[in-house]
């Protein structure tokens, strides 16, 4: 068993940036509001190239609501990233392409606040709001890349982590967990029992829950299996995708899985393009 | 586990009419409930039926309701695909009725 | 199938997925695209034994209001609850970007008058999100569908309908309220995280999740178009939704912009200046929240009928 980065957001944030490098709670001269302390976001440098990162902190809980702890984006976590993302696109809306800053989403996270008051005020808009700005920030040409470190679940990995162009995760070995609902909770509400859904899910990885499942979808980029690769891993891939933009191929540099070829058989009717297979 | 596939084969009534639409589709695949996708077929008045259903072990009931379908209604050169899901037979032969009057009804109109 | 007039009259909650989708847009004008004659089944749910739909508990097609091509997209509740699978899903994607195709088209073959003719996307939702037995395909297409509804912004609207029984939770839930202009009906449902996940986490005593009434109030589309997650409330006929998309698609884009509640710095602000009124205030109920916005007899909203709820209704007000 190898170490865990679970609840290690900020040592991730020291690990993946150049040493000393780290501004919290400012993008360029903007201040952030002090809002949402489980998302630590701030600006730095990755191998000397200036950077924005926005992290999950799951050792504090937010004061103000009560079920968001543990790595939870809440309300407050989920608008100041998105305020994060657009005041990005906006100090870089002058700069040519290529040298819009990337963005670094470094993913731990269990789940959007499932609180009464996250319902009445709408955490659903919360968490499509990040998710707008990140697609925006893609269009105009930030490179995002999400490095997953520990949790990567449902409705908040959608938010953080699957808008990115790129995304990362470490190896199994590090208890990282990707997944809209682990196997056991599948086999409850399918009533499926578990031993044939773990069989099912080694030749279809449509149900299944893990990184490595999640590779082998084609849903990430890469599995990283030591946490010293980080840095580096993440810079590459910060290259590849402005190469990719630079030729004009931004669909490409975003290369979902969805949907597989089981379904692309019906492409004759359907106007897609593909860029990738199974990997089974 | 998986889905089943049944498939049936009648021979028509004498004196029976050919489904005329190029197809029809009626019906919600809901708890308890199913979905019929007719289509015309010239087959010599045959009518075919596939079934895909998650239930096992009721090949002669759906044979049964099927036949009294065909029966009852004189119709011919019609393929039929339904999706199920836990339909009784009753509700089975029924939506069956409601789907060809409809699809008359949709050419009439 | 029932005529289009009389369909008018239907109730919207009532209807299925196609009656929806065929009588949302003008008499005879709607098209339906991977109908169910083309078989489009899911591929994953034979392997685990479930019960599959020739169009996977989604109905798409085009239509037309006027003279605007209208794109539908709509889900039906009663297949596996509107879960998004992998077909689901491609076909909500496939058709955002046939709208998008279409708004080239139109463009270029009317230079100098095309905004009175660009198509609209319209959804009407009815949906728990994920479809869990083909979860990680599901998961990935709502990321696709977020992007399609960024990669209309400032071309193409992009309208969210919900007036169904299902309502539209789970990551559905986030996808509405990313559309340009939400359209509710008293019994529609807009939510996150289902009641019995937040009773897991707050206990019995602070949320009751067999509390159907409460539930309502906080998800139902009387609280939303208070919040003004919704920008529209309409009674509860298939005529009703229609009329209003009709009354949408005669407003200039820049109009129909003005109803989103995220999608910019400014609205983010916005929502944010209302997060903070959640955490000042004590919240106990939708009632409370509707008392915070001016109206005095908040306890009798949720039995009031639609017309005198509509002329006293206090909305939050917009910064």
């Amino acid at each position: 068993m190898g170490m865990t980065m679970l609840g290690k957001g900020r040592k991730a944030i020291s690990m993946i940036l150049d040493e000393g490098s780290f501004v919290e709670g400012k993008i360029d001269e903007y201040t952030l509001p002090d809002i949402g302390p489980g998302a630590v976001i701030g600006t730095g440098s990755l191998k000397g190239r200036k950077i924005a990162v926005i992290a999950n902190d799951a050792m504090v809980r937010n004061p103000r609501f009560p079920v968001v702890y543990s790595g939870v984006i809440g309300m407050e976590e989920a608008y100041k990233m998105a305020t994060t993302v657009y005041k990005m696109i906006e100090l870089d809306k002058d700069k040519p392409q290529g040298e819009k800053r990337p963005l670094v989403l470094i993913v731990d996270t269990p789940g959007n606040g499932p609180g009464k008051v996250e319902e009445l005020f709408g955490m659903n808009k919360a968490t499509g709001a990040y998710q707008l700005s990140l697609a925006e920030a893609r269009q105009h040409g930030h490179p995002i890349v999400a490095m997953i470190i520990g949790r990567a679940i449902s409705g908040a990995f959608l938010c953080h982590g699957l808008q990115a162009d790129h995304i990362l995760s470490l190896s199994e070995e590090f208890q990282t967990m990707i997944h809209v609902m682990p196997l056991a909770g599948i086999a409850r509400i399918t009533k499926r029992d578990i031993e044939s859904l773990t069989e099912l899910s080694k030749t279809n990885p449509v149900f299944a829950s893990g990184a490595g499942f999640f590779y082998k979808l084609g849903g990430l980029e890469e599995l990283v299996n030591s946490v010293d690769d980080m840095k580096d891993t993440i810079d590459r891939h910060i290259t590849e995708i402005y190469k990719c933009n630079a030729e004009g191929n931004s669909e490409k540099c975003r290369p979902s899985p969805f949907p597989s070829p089981s379904v692309l058989k019906y492409t004759p009717l359907l106007p897609w393009q593909t860029h990738h297979t199974y990997d089974v | 586990m998986a889905l089943q596939e049944l498939n049936f084969s009648f021979k028509p009534e004498k004196n029976f009419t050919s489904f005329a639409p190029e197809w029809f589709h009626s019906g919600v695949v809901g708890s308890g409930d199913m979905e019929v996708l007719m289509e015309h077929k010239k087959q010599d008045g045959k009518v075919t039926v596939k079934v895909v259903t998650p239930v096992t072990g009721f090949d002669q009931v759906w044979e049964k309701v099927l036949a009294k379908f065909v029966a009852e209604t004189k119709i011919g050169n019609l393929h039929m695909e339904i999706n199920d899901n836990n339909a009784t037979p009753f509700i089975v032969h029924m939506r069956l009725k409601q789907a060809l009057f409809e699809a008359k009804g949709d050419v009439e109109s | 199938m029932r005529k289009w007039e009389e369909m008018q009259e239907r109730s919207f909650y009532e209807s299925t997925a196609r009656e929806r989708a065929i009588n949302l847009v003008d008499k005879g004008t709607f098209t339906e695209l991977l109908a169910p004659i083309d078989k489009m089944t899911s591929p994953h749910l034979p392997i685990l034994g479930e019960a599959v739909s020739f169009d996977d508990g989604v109905v798409t097609g085009v239509g037309k209001i006027g003279k605007r091509p209208v794109f539908v997209i709509s889900q039906e509740g009663r297949f596996i609850g509107g879960a998004v699978g992998e077909v689901h899903g491609a076909k909500m994607v496939a058709t955002f970007r046939l709208a998008q195709q279409s708004y080239e088209k139109i463009k270029e073959k009317y230079p100098n008058d095309y905004e009175s003719r660009i198509p609209a996307v319209v959804i009407s939702f009815e949906t728990g999100g994920v479809r869990l037995h083909e979860a990680n395909a599901g998961l990935l297409a709502h990321a696709e569908v977020m992007e399609q509804i960024q990669h209309c912004r400032g071309k193409i609207p992009v309208i969210g309908l919900v007036g169904s029984k299902v309502g539209c939770f789970g990551g559905m839930g986030f996808v509405v309220v990313a559309t340009d202009m939400v359209i509710m009906s008293d019994r529609g449902r807009i939510g996150l995280t289902g009641p019995e996940v937040i009773e897991e986490a707050m206990g019995k005593k602070e949320f009751d999740a067999s509390d159907k009434s409460l539930i309502y109030r906080i998800t139902g589309g009387k609280h939303k178009y208070i919040m003004r997650d919704a920008a529209y409330l309409v009674k509860d006929t298939i005529g009703d939704f229609h009329k209003q998309v009709a009354e949408a698609l005669k407003m200039s884009y820049d109009e129909v912009q003005s109803h989103r509640c995220i999608g910019s710095l400014k609205l983010v602000e916005e929502q944010l200046e209302l997060v903070k009124i959640a955490a000042e205030n004590n919240f106990k109920d939708a009632t409370d929240v509707w008392a915070y916005f001016g109206n005095k007899k908040s306890d009798q909203i949720q039995d009031q009928f639609y017309d005198e709820f509509i002329r006293e209704a206090k909305r939050r007000p917009r910064r």
